[in-house]
């Protein structure tokens, strides 16, 4: 059973829209104030990700529903140069944009599962997801 | 075929069940004859033939009889691989039987072993189902039971409190510790907080990460982490791991530590004058 | 919208009270080194009891005015941060390592004075 919601990244007030959506669903889903940060903190993230490296993408949220466990799925997709190195870009302290590098790892480690597509010059395909304890 | 089959078994049941018996005891360990006494095996084994003739004659009680016997079964305590096994002994033996007394001919051989393995699946099936979900429940039980045991925080004087650590840390409980931990020193206000590992096996290279940033996330709420109660072994495999732990104050003991902690909110223990 | 910044004898007292957005962040940032060098504070406290999330960004922000501010010669101090924000940003991987930490809003301009030595 999956619902979804998305937002369009185009510009950094979308960063805080998807945010807002993340945190609304997070609440709804009954995950606790530091799941909730965990996963406002990842989304924001990705988000920006988008917004700074493609220019624009997707950002959505899945409520999943699977073998009786409740999760929230976060799905950032965009069609942007891709990344050509995956493996360097998890690496902690690598960063392209002069920011503190700590964002795909970081992201990772906020949820459960983490999954990264990316081909370069096709975009970027990015899904983590938090269940619920 | 119903019919035949369910008259044959009725007219051996007897017959039936002691070679059953027989066989399933001859194929199970020792240490199933000597957990299962001889009368509640016997009884047990009248009951599940009814429960497989009950399901030939298909009556609407069927799924409710056969959820109950499975219970029993689980709470009896047998090895899911026993009772399966028995089933498949049953089948056989009823086949068996079948053709020994002549009910079904050479050439009906297979239709009828087909016909008997489709009708005892779904009754294996609900054995297992039951089994495994007794297991499940066991095991989130013991779940819910460990994380009620996980690390409270105790305020203990006035702007300090201590966590007792006890038991492994693996990578959900250290989670559920610094949250319990965060919230408490927020809610008590507390200045410093102490760390007991005392009860706490092994320090290895997780674990010690763990307390780490627990410790880094104490900071940041504006408190003060100590680390206590460091056997001499813990001490060990820190230092041979390799694990840095300068930024943190280290005691031996807590009362080392609670001592520490009075200094680092300049206060100290003084005994009463005239005391003695 | 601009985060307003008051003045206490020779510090600064900031409270945040909204989620922070990029462009906020980035205005904070310069309103804050104006005002240091507009009132020649000695210290700072920011208090961010109100914020429920900090991803990288708002942290590199707030690091970095941290940095700047000691540069011009105020010590800050952020008080107030969340369980849930200080866990989110320990797993995210930022060090915030020398910057000085309150519990609350009183504690924070405690700890300034000590630092300030009087």
């Amino acid at each position: 059973m999956e619902i979804q919601s998305c937002v369009t990244i185009l510009n950094e007030w979308d960063i805080v829209a998807a945010r807002q959506l993340g945190r609304n669903v997070a609440k709804e889903l009954g995950f606790g104030t530091v799941d909730q940060a965990r996963i406002t903190t990842a989304i924001s993230e990705l988000a920006r990700n988008i917004y700074l490296y493609a220019g624009q993408g997707q950002l959505c949220i899945d409520r999943l529903n699977e073998q009786g466990k409740t999760g929230l799925r976060i799905i950032a997709v965009d069609e942007g140069p891709g990344i050509p190195d995956i493996r360097k870009v998890m690496e902690d302290g690598f960063s392209t944009s002069g920011g503190l590098g700590a964002g795909l790892p970081g992201v990772r480690r906020l949820m459960d599962d983490f999954d990264i597509d990316s081909n370069p010059g096709e975009g970027t395909d990015i899904r983590a997801t938090k269940w619920l304890r | 075929m119903y019919n035949e089959i369910i008259s044959h078994i009725k007219d051996r049941k007897t017959t039936l069940i002691e070679e059953w018996i027989e066989r399933v005891k001859e194929e199970a360990d020792e240490r199933m004859i000597t957990v299962v006494s001889e009368q509640v095996f016997q009884r047990t084994s009248y009951e599940f033939v009814d429960l497989i003739l009950l399901s030939l004659s298909e009556k609407a009680d069927y799924q409710d009889k056969l959820q109950l016997f499975s219970e029993k079964v689980v709470r009896l305590g047998w090895p899911v691989t026993f009772v399966v096994a028995g089933l498949r002994t049953f089948t056989h033996i009823v086949h068996d039987d079948l053709i020994a007394q002549g009910v079904i001919s050479k050439e009906r051989e297979g239709e009828y072993l087909e016909f008997l393995d489709k009708w005892m699946a779904p009754m294996s099936n609900e054995i297992i189902h039951t089994y495994a979900s007794t297991w499940e429940k066991t095991v989130s039980l013991q779940k819910m039971a460990l994380q009620e045991l996980s690390a409270p925080l105790i305020p203990v004087v006035e702007h300090i409190s201590i966590m007792p650590l006890v038991g492994t840390i693996d990578t959900e409980r250290a989670k559920l510790i610094m949250e319990n931990l965060l919230e408490g020193v927020v809610d008590h206000r507390a200045e410093v907080v102490l760390i007991d590992i005392t009860g706490v096996p092994v320090v290895d290279t997780m674990v010690a990460h763990h307390i780490i940033q627990a410790a880094e996330a104490v900071r940041l709420v504006g408190a003060r982490c100590m680390l206590v109660g460091i056997r001499p072994e813990i001490a060990q495999t820190i230092v041979n791991l390799g694990i840095d732990l300068n930024k943190f104050v280290t005691t031996s003991t807590l009362r080392k530590g609670m001592e520490k902690a009075l200094e680092m909110t300049n206060r100290k223990i003084v005994g009463l004058e005239g005391a003695l | 919208m601009r985060i307003p910044i008051l003045k206490l004898n020779d510090c600064l007292l900031v409270s945040i009270q909204w989620e922070l957005d990029d462009q906020t962040a980035l205005q904070f940032q310069e309103d804050l080194l104006k005002k240091i060098h507009e009132t020649n504070a000695r210290g700072v406290v920011i208090d961010i009891t109100s914020i429920d999330f900090i991803d990288s960004f708002i942290a590199k922000v707030l690091g970095d005015v941290i940095n700047m501010s000691r540069l011009m010669g105020a010590k800050v101090v952020i008080t107030g941060i969340q369980p849930a924000v200080a866990i989110t940003l320990v797993e995210l991987g930022i060090r915030l390592d020398d910057v000085m930490t309150a519990l609350d809003l009183e504690k924070g301009l405690e700890k300034l004075q000590q630092e300030l030595g009087d």
